[in-house]
C-alpha cells in the first residue's frame, strides 16, 4: 500500500566517502536523459531506476545526491522513491524472486509454490535471506496469465512452474 | 531513409525471403522461451547447418503465435506447418521433412477453430517477422503508413482516417480515439507530446506485452503518425518494470528506428520530427490511469488528479497530451494503409474492428487471441478456446480485470462488444479475459480483486483509500465463513459510495467486481453467511467467534 507513509524520522544515514550518483553518471544524464526534458525533476526515475540497476537499491545517501543533482528537496526523491513498490531503499538480496499472486496464477497453484519457497528458503515475502542471496516478494500479474503460475526471478520470467522445477532452479542460483 | 530508400529495402527482403524455399519460425517470445524456445532454436539452426541447407532453410526467431499453452511452437513458412510442444531433440526430424509430410508426433493441426475463427489486425506479424529485424518489419509494410501520411496528407485528414475508422481506445474505457486526437490537434500549437501506455497492470491481461515483444516497431509507427496527426514532435513509452523482454525489445527497436532515419529529425526528408522515449514504471499499477503516468513522468508520486483539465488540453508538462494504448496505436498503421472505411467495415454497428483478448485460467488452449468485435463469448471460450478442462463444468467468465465483472452461462451467446458488455455488469476493459470452472468460488474471486485495488490504491481520496479496506474485511470475513446479513448490507452501501465517489478510475471501478458477482452469484454470499450464522448458534453462550 503505497500510501503508508514509512516512517523515516531519526533514521541514520549510513556515509560513505565515494558518491554513489558519480560524474560519470551525472555526465551520461546531462547528456543522455535532461536535453529530453523541459524539467530536471523529470528524471527523478530513470536516475533511481539508474541507481537501483548499480547497487541494488537506492541507499539513502543517493537520495541527497540524486536531489542535489535534479535541484530538488531530498524530501522529494524521497517521496516518489517511496511511493514506488520496486524502489528499494535498503538493501535487496542478488536475486529477487518475485512470484505472481494474480488470479490465474492462483487458479492454477501459486499457492503451494509460495509455501514451498517460503519453507525452503525460510523467509517470508519482504524479506532477504541472511546469506544475502534471496529476496522474496510476491508481485501482480506478471502477463503471463496463459502459462500460469508463473515467477520473476531478477529479468528472467520463469511460466508453467511446478514445484519441483522451480526448486531446481532456486538449487541453480548462486 | 528517403521514400525511394524504404521501397528499396521493403523490395530487396522480399526477394531475400523468396530465395528460401522453406523458413523454420521459431517463437521468441515469453511464454515459448520459458518453455526452451532457444535451446530449439539452437537446435535447428545446428541442424541445418550440418546438412548444410543454410542457403536454403533459414531459422528465424519470430514473435507470439498465439497458442502459449502449446509452446515451444515452430512454423514451417509458407507452407504454414505448425509444431507444437518441440523439444530440441526433434530438431533434425523437423529439417529433414521439411519436403514431406510433417512430423506426427508434434504437428499441430492449423484448421481448428483457434486458428480459423480469428482475424488478424493488430497481431498480423506476430509470429512471422523477427521482432528483433526493423528489414523483417520493413518487408512486411512496416512504416509505409508513416511515409503515406507526411507524403500524401494533411494531419487533418489523419485524424479524419481514424475518425471514419471508428477505433475505440483498447486501454479500457473505449473513448472514440478520433474524437481524442481531433481535441488534441485542435489545442493550440506549440509543444505537444503523445504518450503510449504500456503500463498493463490488469491482473489477466498480458495483450499489450505480447505485441511489444512480437511486434514493436508497429506501436513506434502509430505513434510518430499520432504525432503528424496531432502536431507532437517527442512521445513517451511509459512501461512497467516487470516486462524485461519487451524493455529489450523497444529499446532495440527505438535505437534501430532512429539509425534508420524512421524517428528523429526530418524523417523521409520531411519536415516532421518526432523522437520517443521509453520510461519504466516502478510497480504501481494507478500509473496505468492517464493523469497519474503524467505525474510519474514529471518525477513525481504516481497519483491522478480530478479531470477536467483532460490531458489532450493540459497534459504533460502542462502541454496538451495524447495518451493512446499499445494496441490502439498498434492498429494505427493498418487503419492508415487501409483506409478507415476498410476497418469500420469490421465489427459491430458501435465497436469496430477487431479486439485482441488473453485467454487464461480454466480453459482448454490459453494465450493470445484476435477476433473480430461482436463473436459471442461462447465462440471464444468454447470454440477458439476449446471448452472447459477436465469434464469440468463452466462458471463465469471475468473480463476487465479489476474493474469488469463475472459473466455467467446465460449470457455466453452475447456479442462482444463495448456497449453488451457493459449491460451485463461487466466493461471490455484492456482484454483479459479469465475463466473459472464450477471450483471456483465468487466471493472468493471478489475478494481477490478487492485485495488488488486495496493494496493499489495510492492513497490519495478517502473513499478509495478507506473503501476498499473496509470492503475487503467484510469480504473477507464473509468468506471465511464468519460473515452476517449486516454485513451484506453493509457491502452493498460501500459499494455504492465508492463508485460515486472516488476520484480516480481506479476507485470508481473497484466495486465492479462485487456487484457483477452479487448480481449473478448472490446465493454465494447467502450461503456462507447462512453457514456463519448456524455455526454462530450452535456456539455456546460467552464464546466469541471473530
Ligand atoms: C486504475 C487505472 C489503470 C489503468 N491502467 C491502464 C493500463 O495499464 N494501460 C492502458 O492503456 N490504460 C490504462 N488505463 C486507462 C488510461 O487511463 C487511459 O484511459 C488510456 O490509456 C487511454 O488510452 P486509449 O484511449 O487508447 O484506451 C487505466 C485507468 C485506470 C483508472
Ligand atoms: S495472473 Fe500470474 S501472470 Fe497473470
Amino acid at each position: 500500500m503505497a500510501w503508508i507513509a514509512k516512517n523515516s524520522a531519526g533514521t541514520q544515514i549510513e556515509r560513505r566517502e565515494q558518491p554513489y550518483l558519480t560524474d560519470e553518471l551525472k555526465a551520461k544524464f546531462e547528456a543522455e536523459v535532461l536535453p529530453r526534458y523541459p524539467t530536471r525533476l523529470a528524471a527523478t526515475l530513470p536516475v533511481l531506476h539508474e541507481l537501483q540497476h548499480r547497487y541494488h537499491y537506492i541507499p539513502y545517501q543517493a537520495i541527497e545526491e540524486a536531489a542535489a543533482f535534479l535541484g530538488v528537496a531530498p524530501a522529494q526523491v524521497l517521496d516518489t522513491a517511496s511511493f514506488y513498490e520496486e524502489f528499494w531503499l535498503e538493501p535487496k538480496g542478488k536475486y529477487l524472486i518475485m512470484v505472481c499472486q494474480s488470479l490465474s496464477c492462483e487458479l492454477l497453484g501459486h499457492g503451494s509454490l509460495l509455501e514451498k519457497i517460503k519453507s525452503k528458503l525460510g523467509i517470508a515475502p519482504g524479506q532477504t535471506t541472511p546469506d544475502g542471496r534471496f529476496t522474496l516478494m510476491t508481485a501482480e500479474c506478471l502477463g503471463s496469465c496463459g502459462t500460469a503460475p508463473c515467477a520473476l526471478v531478477n529479468e528472467t520470467l520463469y511460466e508453467n512452474i511446478s514445484v519441483d522445477n522451480f526448486d531446481r532452479v532456486l538449487d541453480s542460483l548462486q | 531513409m528517403t521514400p525511394e530508400e524504404l521501397r528499396h529495402k521493403a523490395a530487396e527482403e522480399r526477394t531475400a525471403q523468396k530465395r528460401y524455399k522453406h523458413c523454420l519460425n521459431v517463437c521468441m517470445a515469453a511464454g515459448c522461451m520459458s518453455s526452451g524456445a532457444d535451446q530449439v532454436k539452437e537446435a535447428l539452426t545446428s541442424v541445418v547447418r550440418r546438412y548444410g541447407m543454410e542457403e536454403e532453410v533459414p531459422v528465424r526467431a519470430v514473435g507470439c503465435m498465439g497458442l502459449c499453452s502449446a509452446g515451444p511452437l515452430v512454423s514451417v513458412e509458407p507452407k504454414g506447418v505448425l509444431y507444437q510442444e518441440v523439444k530440441a531433440e526433434d530438431a533434425s526430424d523437423i529439417v529433414t521433412s521439411v519436403n514431406d509430410v510433417p512430423v506426427k508426433r508434434i504437428h499441430c493441426p492449423t484448421d481448428t477453430p483457434f486458428f480459423t475463427r480469428q482475424k488478424k489486425i493488430v497481431l498480423e506479424n506476430c509470429g512471422k517477422v523477427d521482432p528483433e529485424r526493423l528489414e523483417d518489419y520493413i518487408a512486411a509494410d512496416g512504416y509505409e503508413a508513416l511515409l503515406k501520411v507526411l507524403t500524401e496528407m494533411k494531419p487533418a485528414e489523419v485524424v479524419q482516417q481514424v475518425t471514419i475508422s471508428g477505433l475505440r481506445g483498447r486501454g479500457g474505457a473505449g473513448f472514440p480515439t478520433g474524437l481524442k486526437w481531433g481535441t488534441v490537434s485542435k489545442a493550440g500549437t506549440g509543444q505537444k507530446y503523445v504518450i503510449c501506455n504500456a503500463d498493463e497492470g490488469d491482473p489477466g491481461a498480458f495483450m499489450d506485452r505480447a505485441v511489444l515483444e512480437s511486434d514493436p516497431h508497429r506501436v513506434l509507427e502509430g505513434m510518430a503518425v499520432a504525432g503528424y496527426a496531432v502536431g507532437a514532435d517527442r512521445g513517451y513509452i511509459y512501461i512497467r518494470a516487470e516486462y524485461p523482454l519487451a524493455i529489450k525489445r523497444l529499446r532495440l527497436a527505438i535505437r534501430q528506428a532512429t539509425r534508420a532515419g524512421l524517428l528523429g529529425n526530418q524523417i523521409f526528408g520531411t519536415t516532421f520530427n518526432f523522437n520517443i522515449e521509453l520510461r519504466l514504471g516502478a510497480g504501481a499499477f494507478v500509473c496505468g490511469e492517464e493523469t497519474a503516468l503524467i505525474a510519474s513522468i514529471e518525477g513525481r508520486r504516481g497519483l491522478p488528479r480530478p479531470r477536467p483539465p483532460f490531458p489532450a488540453n493540459y497534459g504533460l508538462f502542462g502541454r496538451p497530451t495524447l495518451i493512446n494504448n499499445v494496441e490502439t496505436l498498434a492498429n494505427i498503421p493498418t487503419i492508415i494503409r487501409n483506409g478507415g472505411a476498410w476497418f469500420a467495415s469490421i465489427g459491430t454497428e458501435k465497436s469496430k474492428g477487431t479486439k485482441v483478448f488473453a485467454l487464461a485460467g480454466r480453459v482448454q488452449n490459453t494465450g493470445l487471441i484476435e477476433v473480430p468485435m461482436g463473436v459471442t463469448l461462447r465462440e471464444i471460450i468454447f470454440d477458439i478456446g476449446g471448452g472447459i478442462p477436465e469434464g469440468k463444468k463452466f462458471k463465469a467468465v471475468q473480463t476487465g480485470g479489476p474493474s469488469g465483472g463475472c459473466i455467467p452461462e446465460q449470457h455466453l451467446d452475447m456479442p462482444v462488444d463495448y456497449e453488451s458488455l457493459m449491460q451485463v455488469g461487466s466493461i471490455m476493459g484492456s482484454g483479459g479475459m479469465i475463466v473459472m470452472d464450477e471450483t471456483s468460488n465468487m466471493v472468493d474471486v471478489a475478494r481477490f480483486f478487492m485485495e488488488f485495488c486495496m493494496t493499489e490504491s495510492c492513497g490519495k481520496c478517502v473513499p478509495c483509500r478507506v473503501g476498499t479496506y473496509q470492503m475487503h474485511e467484510l469480504l473477507d470475513r464473509i468468506h471465511r465463513g464468519q460473515g452476517t446479513p449486516t454485513d451484506l448490507e453493509l457491502l452493498k452501501e460501500l459499494c455504492d459510495v465508492v463508485k460515486n465517489t472516488s476520484l480516480c478510475g481506479l476507485g470508481q471501478t473497484s466495486p465492479n467486481p462485487v456487484l457483477s458477482t452479487l448480481r449473478y452469484f448472490e446465493h454465494e454470499y447467502q450461503e456462507l453467511i447462512a453457514a456463519a450464522n448456524q455455526a454462530h448458534a450452535a456456539t455456546p453462550a460467552g464464546e466469541v467467534t471473530r
